[in-house]
């Protein structure tokens, strides 16, 4: 019997052990190359892609692209699953927040020396280029931008006519605008991606402008980063919902969508989600407020491109493919689809750039220069644990009551310390 | 060479058995206990390399979480085992008798059971959702049961009993028809009610079919992930983590295959010593 049961036990975690992957692309016989192409978002975006796929396709007649859509919350999994098991796709969707540990397990092939030869170089934005190289210990291009980002607040016109200036006036807006029983000011996200986003309302806040000081510290700590977010905490269930403590991106634009929410802090990429729920002309969205300084202070978003996979068989294919993606054309038609800043600068001229309110704001915020952008370090590998599944539960307890802001922000600061310190070690620094 | 030959057939009869067991079993096993010893990190390459007991050390006497998750996996088993054994006994009880519409009655205790987990988490999370959930009936539309430490627990006890009594009723219903209809008659005949037929007839005939499903449930909900993880992620702030979701936080979201190794290991070692233990105490099996 004791046999019987250990083999009960064994066959219990054999089956947790199992996984899964996708595999790479293959020349199917018919004198066609096909490449498999990871959409790192797919779902709202995927028939963007279909187009631009059909598109390429008629245009290289010899390739055919296999696409796959990876949901935004399990895509790092998926490619680490696919490094460990030796099958990763031909070309995928990347951003720099994972760009470095994907880069630290040799997944990558640098794109510097295609680029030179290639028709676009030269037309993609030097600030996201310099983005990318900065993030990997090397300086290589293992990303081409293909977009970037940035933090907006969304709010919804008819509740809210004039957008606040300051941090002050949003937490006296978010009070207001608060009525029983269920209309609400604000939402906070407090589930996955609550760090980043709180990263970027704190430094929006403190203005200050680097991650580490010059010893090497992190700043997170700061007294007016806790200062902020004890005041943002203290909306949580007093002018935002209960439910805010569990949301996540899908659950927070969803809660956005009822109408029942007066503004929604997140990016440019939910654009089109706020469209369909309430019309283009019912939304609008404004830059993370300043603070008591007065100073303008944006923490940059992650760039988001194609990658070359080492493993690819095709790598000529792959290379066409992703020059194809970042060509005018179609970096505007995707950008445009999508309302994020293109990262061709002759794309970044069309006309419906300017046409898209919430897209000039940011590009004016951007291309102002009293702003101070701050860069994340995305360069360490363990950045997107230590702001996802380390930091994440810490920030509900802080929602919950049930841990202080201080000794929040105490324990992320440390562990970035101890990262930066740790990887300026591994590389000789 | 035909005695050879007449020997080798069993070997190669359960050769492929064997085969299957080593691919399947042996090799996943080995490669977690083998890592279980390791620096395996993703997000620090540089510091992979043999570990020795470390990572079993740090989870020992530094994670307080380790803990956290082992106390609420052990307060979770207990608590849906011990309801599901209850519920599905009654309704096991209930559905073996004879009345009017009773293949109706067995064929809805039944359904939760052929609804698959994913879907099941589906379904309770929109009614658990504030303001549209089934919450307003109560009314308290607005309350988020799911982010709440204090509403948490009882939530997705319910959730997890709707799928699991289910089981519990049918493997209990076949063994109350495996019952000889003589013992009932017999117990009556020397005066036995109603109560005591089920104490002294109907219980000591089911102890296998209990034992069986007791621990395969229990199995099972020490295991479970995809209910609480799709449910509440072991959230909010890691109230429902049990050890397999703090695996697969540690192993998958925080890519430390080393340590998510150690901490599996550990979730092997106790399933496998309280199965035997409960197999011994209740001496499944032993003829009566």
């Amino acid at each position: 019997m004791k046999i019987r049961t250990a083999w009960a036990a064994f066959a219990v975690l054999a089956l947790a052990a199992g996984g899964c992957g996708s595999g790479s692309g293959s020349d199917d016989g018919s004198g066609k190359t096909t490449i498999t192409f990871w959409d790192n978002n797919g779902g709202a975006r995927t028939p963007v892609y279909q187009e631009l796929i059909k598109r390429f396709e008629q245009a290289n007649p010899t390739i055919h692209v296999e696409y796959v859509g990876v949901p935004i919350a399990s895509v790092q999994q998926k490619y680490d699953t696919a490094v460990a098991g030796g099958d990763t796709p031909d070309v995928g969707g990347v951003t720099t927040s994972y760009l470095a540990n994907l880069v630290g397990q040799q997944a990558l092939e640098p794109a510097d020396d295609w680029l030179a030869k290639s028709p676009v170089n030269g037309k993609l934005a030097k600030p996201m280029l310099d983005s990318v190289r900065a993030t990997v210990p090397d300086g290589k291009l293992y990303l081409v931008p293909n977009t970037s980002n940035m933090d907006v607040v969304w709010y919804l016109k008819d509740l809210l006519p004039t957008p606040p200036g300051t941090w002050d006036e949003f937490f006296t807006d978010a009070d207001t605008l608060t009525k029983a029983p269920d209309q609400y000011g604000y939402t906070i996200r407090g589930g996955a991606g609550s760090i980043f986003q709180v990263l970027a309302e704190m430094y929006s806040y403190s203005g200050i402008s680097e991650f580490f000081d010059a010893t090497g510290k992190s700043t997170v700590n700061d007294p007016k980063n806790v200062e902020f977010l004890t005041k943002m905490a203290s909306l949580y269930k007093k002018d935002t919902p209960e439910a805010d403590v569990t949301n996540d991106f899908p659950k927070m634009v969803a809660q956005f969508g009822t109408g029942k929410i007066a503004m929604m802090h997140h990016n440019l990429g939910s654009y089109n989600d706020h469209v369909k729920a309430h019309g283009a002309d019912k939304i609008g969205a404004f830059a993370l407020p300043a603070g008591p300084s007065g100073k303008r202070t944006i923490v940059a978003n992650p760039v988001d491109g194609f990658a070359v996979f080492k493993n690819s068989a095709h790598k000529d294919a792959a290379w066409k493919f992703v020059e194809f993606l970042v060509s005018k054309e179609s970096n505007s038609y995707w950008n445009s689809k999508t309302g994020q800043i293109p990262a061709n600068t002759e794309a970044q001229t069309d006309s419906w750039v300017a046409a898209l309110p919430h897209l000039k704001t940011a590009v004016d915020t951007l291309a102002d220069p009293g702003t101070t952008v701050v860069s994340p370090p995305y360069y360490l590998p363990q950045f997107s644990s230590i702001t996802k599944a380390d930091t994440e539960p810490l920030f509900q307890k802080v929602l919950l009551g049930q841990m202080k802001p201080q000794a929040f922000l105490d324990t992320l600061a440390q562990k970035l310390t101890d990262a930066q310190a740790e990887w300026k070690k591994a590389h000789g620094g | 060479m035909a005695t050879m030959r007449r020997k080798a057939v069993p070997y190669l009869l359960i050769s492929p058995t064997v085969a299957l067991i080593a691919a399947f079993l042996v090799y996943p096993i080995g490669s977690v206990a083998y890592y279980s010893l390791q620096n395996r990190n993703l997000t620090r390459p540089w510091a992979d390399g043999f570990a020795g007991l470390e990572n079993f050390r740090r989870m020992l006497f530094e994670d307080e979480l380790f803990w956290h998750s082992l106390g609420f996996t052990a307060k979770w088993v207990i608590v849906e085992v011990g309801l599901q054994l209850l519920l599905g006994l009654a309704l096991a009880l209930i559905v073996n008798e004879s009345f009017i519409g009773r293949a109706l009655a067995r064929s809805l205790v039944f359904s939760p059971w052929a609804v698959s987990g994913v879907l099941t988490t589906g379904i309770w999370i929109l009614l658990y959702t504030p303001g549209t959930g089934v919450l307003r009936f109560l009314g308290r539309p607005e309350a988020a049961v799911l982010g709440n430490p204090d509403t948490v627990f009882p939530a997705v006890i319910v959730a997890e009993l709707w799928r699991g009594v289910p089981f519990f009723a049918i493997l209990l219903l076949a063994g109350l028809q495996g019952i000889p209809g003589e013992l009932y008659e017999a117990a009556s005949v020397d005066g036995a009610g109603r109560l005591r037929r089920f104490r002294h007839v109907t219980l000591p005939q089911l102890r296998d079919a209990i034992v069986l499903a007791t621990l395969l449930r229990s199995v099972w909900e020490f295991n479970n992930v995809d209910l609480l993880y799709t449910l509440t992620g072991g959230g909010p702030a890691q109230v429902t983590t049990t050890l397999p979701l703090y695996v697969a936080q540690r192993a998958v979201d925080s890519k430390d295959f080393g340590y998510g190794s150690a901490l599996t290991m550990a979730g092997f070692v106790i399933l496998l010593f309280c199965s035997i233990l409960y197999l011994r105490l209740s001496r499944f099996g032993a003829q009566r």
